[in-house]
Protein backbone atom coordinates (compact mmCIF):
# COMPACT_ATOMS: atom_id res chain seq x y z
CA UNK A 1 0.00 0.00 0.00
CA UNK A 2 2.03 2.77 -1.29
CA UNK A 3 -0.01 6.58 -0.19
CA UNK A 4 1.52 8.24 -2.97
CA UNK A 5 -1.11 6.18 -5.38
CA UNK A 6 -4.21 7.60 -3.72
CA UNK A 7 -2.46 11.31 -3.33
CA UNK A 8 -4.49 14.51 -5.31
CA UNK A 9 -0.70 15.48 -6.40
CA UNK A 10 0.00 12.53 -8.23
CA UNK A 11 -3.15 13.15 -10.17
CA UNK A 12 -2.49 16.79 -10.64
CA UNK A 13 0.70 15.74 -12.04
CA UNK A 14 -0.98 12.94 -14.36
CA UNK A 15 -3.81 15.96 -15.05
CA UNK A 16 -6.40 12.95 -14.01
CA UNK A 17 -9.47 15.04 -14.24
CA UNK A 18 -9.36 15.59 -18.06
CA UNK A 19 -8.49 12.43 -18.32
CA UNK A 20 -11.35 10.55 -16.11
CA UNK A 21 -13.66 13.33 -17.37
CA UNK A 22 -13.67 11.80 -20.85
CA UNK A 23 -13.40 8.08 -19.27
CA UNK A 24 -16.26 8.05 -17.21
CA UNK A 25 -18.98 10.46 -19.54
CA UNK A 26 -19.07 7.34 -22.27
CA UNK A 27 -17.95 4.80 -20.35
CA UNK A 28 -20.77 2.81 -21.26
CA UNK A 29 -19.90 2.45 -24.76
CA UNK A 30 -16.38 1.11 -24.01
CA UNK A 31 -17.57 -2.87 -25.34
CA UNK A 32 -19.51 -1.28 -28.47
CA UNK A 33 -16.66 0.66 -29.29
CA UNK A 34 -13.66 -0.41 -31.67
CA UNK A 35 -10.45 -1.56 -30.78
CA UNK A 36 -7.81 -1.82 -33.42
CA UNK A 37 -10.54 -2.65 -35.58
CA UNK A 38 -13.04 -4.69 -32.84
CA UNK A 39 -15.37 -4.36 -30.20
CA UNK A 40 -16.34 -6.82 -27.57
CA UNK A 41 -19.37 -7.64 -28.97
CA UNK A 42 -18.66 -11.74 -28.96
CA UNK A 43 -15.75 -11.34 -27.33
CA UNK A 44 -16.05 -14.86 -25.90
CA UNK A 45 -15.88 -16.15 -29.53
CA UNK A 46 -12.99 -13.78 -31.63
CA UNK A 47 -10.65 -14.85 -28.21
CA UNK A 48 -10.95 -18.51 -29.48
CA UNK A 49 -10.21 -17.73 -33.32
CA UNK A 50 -6.65 -19.00 -33.76
CA UNK A 51 -3.97 -16.20 -34.36
CA UNK A 52 -6.33 -13.29 -34.29
CA UNK A 53 -7.35 -14.74 -30.75
CA UNK A 54 -4.20 -14.72 -29.79
CA UNK A 55 -3.77 -11.06 -30.94
CA UNK A 56 -6.21 -9.87 -29.42
CA UNK A 57 -5.84 -11.45 -25.72
CA UNK A 58 -2.12 -10.09 -25.95
CA UNK A 59 -3.24 -6.12 -27.27
CA UNK A 60 -6.39 -6.45 -23.96
CA UNK A 61 -3.79 -7.73 -21.35
CA UNK A 62 -1.28 -4.48 -23.09
CA UNK A 63 -4.33 -2.41 -22.70
CA UNK A 64 -5.58 -3.31 -19.00
CA UNK A 65 -1.90 -2.68 -17.89
CA UNK A 66 -1.45 0.18 -20.08
CA UNK A 67 1.17 2.77 -18.19
CA UNK A 68 1.74 4.54 -21.65
CA UNK A 69 1.75 7.81 -22.52
CA UNK A 70 -0.59 7.62 -25.14
CA UNK A 71 -3.57 5.53 -23.28
CA UNK A 72 -7.08 6.19 -24.55
CA UNK A 73 -9.29 7.25 -21.93
CA UNK A 74 -12.49 6.00 -23.51
CA UNK A 75 -10.94 2.27 -23.80
CA UNK A 76 -10.86 2.23 -19.81
CA UNK A 77 -6.55 1.88 -20.32
CA UNK A 78 -4.83 0.86 -17.30
CA UNK A 79 -7.97 0.23 -15.65
CA UNK A 80 -7.79 -3.09 -13.19
CA UNK A 81 -8.01 -3.67 -9.65
CA UNK A 82 -7.33 -6.49 -7.07
CA UNK A 83 -10.26 -7.79 -4.64
CA UNK A 84 -9.76 -7.12 -1.15
CA UNK A 85 -11.09 -8.54 2.22
CA UNK A 86 -12.69 -5.70 4.39
CA UNK A 87 -10.29 -4.95 6.76
CA UNK A 88 -8.13 -3.87 4.19
CA UNK A 89 -10.76 -1.84 2.36
CA UNK A 90 -10.88 -0.03 6.01
CA UNK A 91 -7.28 0.72 6.20
CA UNK A 92 -7.58 2.08 2.63
CA UNK A 93 -10.72 4.45 3.66
CA UNK A 94 -9.29 5.07 7.20
CA UNK A 95 -6.01 6.43 6.13
CA UNK A 96 -4.93 6.84 2.26
CA UNK A 97 -8.09 7.52 0.55
CA UNK A 98 -7.80 11.18 -0.72
CA UNK A 99 -10.89 13.71 -0.27
CA UNK A 100 -13.57 13.96 -0.94
CA UNK A 101 -15.00 10.60 -0.77
CA UNK A 102 -18.11 10.25 -2.36
CA UNK A 103 -20.50 6.99 -2.63
CA UNK A 104 -22.27 7.21 -6.57
CA UNK A 105 -24.42 4.57 -8.16
CA UNK A 106 -22.22 1.54 -9.63
CA UNK A 107 -21.54 1.83 -13.15
CA UNK A 108 -21.39 -2.19 -13.72
CA UNK A 109 -24.72 -2.72 -12.76
CA UNK A 110 -26.44 -0.24 -14.43
CA UNK A 111 -24.61 -0.99 -17.89
CA UNK A 112 -25.69 -4.73 -17.49
CA UNK A 113 -28.80 -4.76 -15.44
CA UNK A 114 -29.78 -1.21 -15.75
CA UNK A 115 -30.33 -1.30 -12.20
CA UNK A 116 -29.05 2.32 -9.57
CA UNK A 117 -26.91 0.83 -7.22
CA UNK A 118 -25.41 3.26 -4.45
CA UNK A 119 -22.50 1.26 -3.47
CA UNK A 120 -19.68 2.62 -5.49
CA UNK A 121 -16.68 4.50 -3.25
CA UNK A 122 -14.81 6.72 -5.32
CA UNK A 123 -12.28 9.25 -3.71
CA UNK A 124 -9.76 11.76 -4.75
CA UNK A 125 -10.35 13.76 -8.49
CA UNK A 126 -12.90 11.06 -9.49
CA UNK A 127 -15.46 12.04 -7.26
CA UNK A 128 -15.27 15.56 -8.54
CA UNK A 129 -15.61 14.10 -12.25
CA UNK A 130 -18.51 11.79 -11.42
CA UNK A 131 -20.36 14.81 -9.08
CA UNK A 132 -20.60 16.54 -12.87
CA UNK A 133 -22.96 13.81 -14.10
CA UNK A 134 -26.35 13.07 -13.18
CA UNK A 135 -26.62 9.42 -14.09
CA UNK A 136 -24.40 8.27 -11.71
CA UNK A 137 -25.54 11.13 -8.66
CA UNK A 138 -28.22 8.93 -6.32
CA UNK A 139 -31.35 11.20 -5.32
CA UNK A 140 -32.65 11.65 -1.91
CA UNK A 141 -28.74 10.36 -0.67
CA UNK A 142 -26.37 11.53 0.63
CA UNK A 143 -23.05 11.34 -1.79
CA UNK A 144 -19.81 13.29 -0.29
CA UNK A 145 -19.33 10.73 2.81
CA UNK A 146 -17.15 11.07 5.67
CA UNK A 147 -14.21 8.21 6.70
CA UNK A 148 -16.33 6.89 9.09
CA UNK A 149 -19.85 6.68 6.91
CA UNK A 150 -17.75 5.47 3.77
CA UNK A 151 -16.92 2.57 6.30
CA UNK A 152 -20.24 1.74 7.73
CA UNK A 153 -21.58 1.46 4.11
CA UNK A 154 -18.77 -0.79 3.10
CA UNK A 155 -19.12 -2.93 5.81
CA UNK A 156 -23.08 -3.19 4.75
CA UNK A 157 -22.04 -3.62 1.15
CA UNK A 158 -19.47 -6.93 2.42
CA UNK A 159 -22.65 -8.39 4.49
CA UNK A 160 -25.17 -8.34 1.39
CA UNK A 161 -22.28 -10.41 -0.13
CA UNK A 162 -20.71 -7.99 -2.34
CA UNK A 163 -16.72 -8.13 -2.89
CA UNK A 164 -14.52 -5.58 -1.62
CA UNK A 165 -12.47 -4.62 -4.91
CA UNK A 166 -9.63 -1.58 -5.36
CA UNK A 167 -8.88 -0.27 -8.84
CA UNK A 168 -6.32 1.78 -10.35
CA UNK A 169 -7.92 4.05 -12.42
CA UNK A 170 -5.34 4.64 -14.42
CA UNK A 171 -2.27 2.78 -13.26
CA UNK A 172 -0.58 3.94 -10.53
CA UNK A 173 -3.26 6.17 -9.45
CA UNK A 174 -6.33 5.00 -7.06
CA UNK A 175 -9.09 6.14 -6.53
CA UNK A 176 -12.11 3.66 -6.16
CA UNK A 177 -13.49 0.77 -4.02
CA UNK A 178 -16.02 -1.07 -6.05
CA UNK A 179 -18.56 -3.35 -4.05
CA UNK A 180 -18.78 -6.30 -6.77
CA UNK A 181 -21.19 -8.96 -8.01
CA UNK A 182 -20.31 -11.58 -10.71
CA UNK A 183 -21.18 -11.76 -13.30
CA UNK A 184 -22.78 -8.27 -13.27
CA UNK A 185 -18.88 -6.48 -12.76
CA UNK A 186 -17.29 -5.65 -15.97
CA UNK A 187 -13.84 -6.72 -14.10
CA UNK A 188 -15.03 -9.94 -12.83
CA UNK A 189 -16.79 -10.68 -15.99
CA UNK A 190 -13.49 -10.79 -18.55
CA UNK A 191 -11.52 -12.43 -15.64
CA UNK A 192 -13.87 -15.22 -14.80
CA UNK A 193 -15.38 -15.80 -18.69
CA UNK A 194 -12.49 -14.94 -20.86
CA UNK A 195 -9.61 -15.23 -18.82
CA UNK A 196 -8.48 -11.61 -19.15
CA UNK A 197 -6.41 -10.04 -16.01
CA UNK A 198 -9.02 -7.12 -14.80
CA UNK A 199 -9.06 -8.18 -11.21
CA UNK A 200 -6.62 -9.85 -9.14
CA UNK A 201 -7.43 -12.57 -6.44
CA UNK A 202 -6.58 -11.25 -3.01
CA UNK A 203 -3.59 -11.69 -0.76
CA UNK A 204 -5.75 -14.04 0.97
CA UNK A 205 -7.73 -17.83 0.52
CA UNK A 206 -10.39 -18.86 2.63
CA UNK A 207 -9.51 -21.71 5.18
CA UNK A 208 -12.58 -23.65 6.66
CA UNK A 209 -12.23 -25.28 10.30
CA UNK A 210 -13.49 -28.80 9.75
CA UNK A 211 -13.97 -29.34 13.65
CA UNK A 212 -15.81 -26.12 13.78
CA UNK A 213 -17.79 -26.38 10.78
CA UNK A 214 -21.10 -27.71 10.87
CA UNK A 215 -22.63 -28.02 7.52
CA UNK A 216 -25.36 -25.55 7.43
CA UNK A 217 -24.48 -24.66 4.32
CA UNK A 218 -25.20 -20.69 4.72
CA UNK A 219 -21.83 -19.57 3.20
CA UNK A 220 -22.26 -21.36 0.22
CA UNK A 221 -25.03 -18.62 -1.21
CA UNK A 222 -22.24 -15.66 -0.43
CA UNK A 223 -19.73 -16.45 -2.49
CA UNK A 224 -19.60 -14.86 -5.71
CA UNK A 225 -17.24 -17.33 -7.44
CA UNK A 226 -19.06 -20.58 -6.79
CA UNK A 227 -16.03 -22.02 -4.85
CA UNK A 228 -17.69 -22.96 -1.64
CA UNK A 229 -19.52 -26.33 -1.67
CA UNK A 230 -21.46 -28.47 0.82
CA UNK A 231 -20.40 -31.80 1.11
CA UNK A 232 -23.29 -33.68 2.74
CA UNK A 233 -21.38 -36.77 3.74
CA UNK A 234 -18.55 -34.96 4.82
CA UNK A 235 -21.14 -32.33 7.02
CA UNK A 236 -18.94 -29.64 6.31
CA UNK A 237 -18.08 -27.50 3.20
CA UNK A 238 -15.09 -27.52 1.30
CA UNK A 239 -13.43 -24.85 -0.53
CA UNK A 240 -11.87 -24.86 -4.04
CA UNK A 241 -8.51 -22.52 -3.56
CA UNK A 242 -7.88 -22.10 -6.84
CA UNK A 243 -11.20 -20.23 -7.24
CA UNK A 244 -11.20 -18.56 -4.15
CA UNK A 245 -10.37 -14.60 -4.38
CA UNK A 246 -10.07 -14.25 -1.34
CA UNK A 247 -12.30 -12.44 -0.58
CA UNK A 248 -13.84 -13.19 2.73
CA UNK A 249 -17.41 -12.41 2.20
CA UNK A 250 -18.65 -15.57 3.28
CA UNK A 251 -17.35 -15.43 6.47
CA UNK A 252 -20.23 -12.94 7.69
CA UNK A 253 -22.76 -15.87 7.32
CA UNK A 254 -20.69 -18.42 9.34
CA UNK A 255 -22.47 -18.74 12.51
CA UNK A 256 -20.16 -21.55 14.30
CA UNK A 257 -16.66 -18.74 13.51
CA UNK A 258 -15.34 -22.31 11.22
CA UNK A 259 -13.94 -19.64 8.70
CA UNK A 260 -10.91 -17.69 7.84
CA UNK A 261 -8.15 -16.18 5.96
CA UNK A 262 -4.74 -17.32 5.42
CA UNK A 263 -2.13 -15.98 3.56
CA UNK A 264 -2.45 -16.66 -0.19
CA UNK A 265 1.59 -17.69 -0.11
CA UNK A 266 1.30 -20.41 2.69
CA UNK A 267 0.07 -22.34 0.09
CA UNK A 268 2.78 -24.04 -2.24
CA UNK A 269 0.34 -24.38 -5.24
CA UNK A 270 -0.89 -21.05 -5.14
CA UNK A 271 2.28 -19.26 -4.65
CA UNK A 272 2.63 -15.65 -6.98
CA UNK A 273 -1.52 -16.75 -8.50
CA UNK A 274 -3.46 -13.95 -8.27
CA UNK B 1 -10.19 -25.60 -35.89
CA UNK B 2 -12.73 -22.71 -35.79
CA UNK B 3 -14.66 -22.19 -32.70
CA UNK B 4 -18.36 -23.22 -32.56
CA UNK B 5 -20.57 -20.10 -33.31
CA UNK B 6 -22.26 -17.96 -30.99
CA UNK B 7 -25.92 -17.12 -31.13
CA UNK B 8 -27.03 -13.93 -32.98
CA UNK B 9 -28.91 -11.88 -30.58
CA UNK B 10 -30.50 -8.62 -32.87
CA UNK B 11 -32.58 -6.00 -31.08
CA UNK B 12 -35.03 -4.02 -33.75
CA UNK B 13 -34.30 -0.59 -32.88
CA UNK B 14 -37.08 0.58 -34.58
CA UNK B 15 -39.09 -0.82 -31.23
CA UNK B 16 -36.95 0.03 -28.86
CA UNK B 17 -34.28 2.46 -28.28
CA UNK B 18 -32.32 5.46 -29.91
CA UNK B 19 -35.22 7.62 -28.27
CA UNK B 20 -38.16 5.96 -29.76
CA UNK B 21 -41.10 4.47 -27.93
CA UNK B 22 -39.82 2.72 -26.00
CA UNK B 23 -36.79 4.14 -22.83
CA UNK B 24 -34.22 1.15 -22.10
CA UNK B 25 -33.36 2.93 -19.25
CA UNK B 26 -37.35 2.66 -18.36
CA UNK B 27 -37.71 -0.55 -19.27
CA UNK B 28 -34.45 -2.84 -18.60
CA UNK B 29 -36.65 -5.96 -18.36
CA UNK B 30 -34.55 -8.12 -20.82
CA UNK B 31 -31.63 -6.76 -18.64
CA UNK B 32 -32.49 -8.47 -15.98
CA UNK B 33 -33.92 -11.75 -17.24
CA UNK B 34 -30.78 -13.05 -18.80
CA UNK B 35 -29.38 -14.97 -16.42
CA UNK B 36 -25.93 -14.81 -17.71
CA UNK B 37 -26.14 -11.06 -18.32
CA UNK B 38 -25.22 -11.09 -22.46
CA UNK B 39 -26.74 -7.52 -22.95
CA UNK B 40 -25.48 -4.12 -22.01
CA UNK B 41 -27.19 -0.57 -22.14
CA UNK B 42 -25.51 2.11 -23.74
CA UNK B 43 -25.62 5.44 -25.14
CA UNK B 44 -26.78 5.59 -28.73
CA UNK B 45 -24.28 5.96 -31.63
CA UNK B 46 -24.79 8.64 -34.32
CA UNK B 47 -27.78 10.60 -32.02
CA UNK B 48 -27.43 14.25 -30.83
CA UNK B 49 -24.91 14.04 -27.89
CA UNK B 50 -24.74 15.47 -24.57
CA UNK B 51 -22.05 14.32 -23.48
CA UNK B 52 -23.15 15.48 -19.11
CA UNK B 53 -26.30 13.52 -19.58
CA UNK B 54 -27.13 11.14 -22.40
CA UNK B 55 -31.11 11.22 -23.70
CA UNK B 56 -30.41 8.30 -26.10
CA UNK B 57 -29.73 4.61 -25.22
CA UNK B 58 -30.08 1.31 -26.43
CA UNK B 59 -29.18 -2.15 -25.84
CA UNK B 60 -26.83 -4.69 -27.48
CA UNK B 61 -26.47 -7.92 -26.86
CA UNK B 62 -22.54 -7.78 -26.22
CA UNK B 63 -21.47 -11.18 -24.27
CA UNK B 64 -22.90 -13.74 -26.89
CA UNK B 65 -20.59 -16.76 -26.16
CA UNK B 66 -22.56 -16.91 -23.25
CA UNK B 67 -25.87 -16.97 -24.28
CA UNK B 68 -28.28 -20.08 -23.66
CA UNK B 69 -30.61 -19.45 -26.12
CA UNK B 70 -33.04 -20.08 -23.19
CA UNK B 71 -35.27 -17.49 -24.91
CA UNK B 72 -36.45 -15.43 -21.54
CA UNK B 73 -34.91 -11.96 -23.23
CA UNK B 74 -37.34 -12.51 -26.43
CA UNK B 75 -40.51 -13.70 -23.68
CA UNK B 76 -40.25 -10.48 -21.49
CA UNK B 77 -39.50 -8.10 -24.01
CA UNK B 78 -42.90 -6.05 -24.15
CA UNK B 79 -42.44 -4.71 -27.78
CA UNK B 80 -41.09 -7.93 -29.25
CA UNK B 81 -37.56 -6.33 -30.27
CA UNK B 82 -35.88 -9.04 -29.75
CA UNK B 83 -34.88 -12.31 -31.73
CA UNK B 84 -32.34 -15.08 -31.37
CA UNK B 85 -31.04 -17.25 -33.70
CA UNK B 86 -28.15 -19.46 -34.73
Amino acid sequence: MNAKNYSNELAKDMNMEAYLTEQWKAFETIYIRKIAGFSSIDLGYKLQLPIIGRVLRWNAEKMIHSESKNRKAVRGDGHFGQVIPLEEAKIIIGNLAAEPIIENYCMCRWMQRGMKERCCINFGVLSGVIEKLPRFIPQNAKVRLSRDETIARLEEHNRKGYVASVWFQPVPYINAICSCESPECGGLRLRNDFGLNTVYKAEYVMNVNPDKCQGCGSCVSMCQFSAIRLIPSLGRVIVDINKCFGCGVCRHACEHDAMNLLPRDQFLGLRGQY
Amino acid sequence: MFPKRSPKVTIDYSKCGDGGKVDPRECTKCLRACDPAVFIIHESPNMPLDPIDPKFWRITAVWLSLCTRCMKCVEVCPVGAISVSG
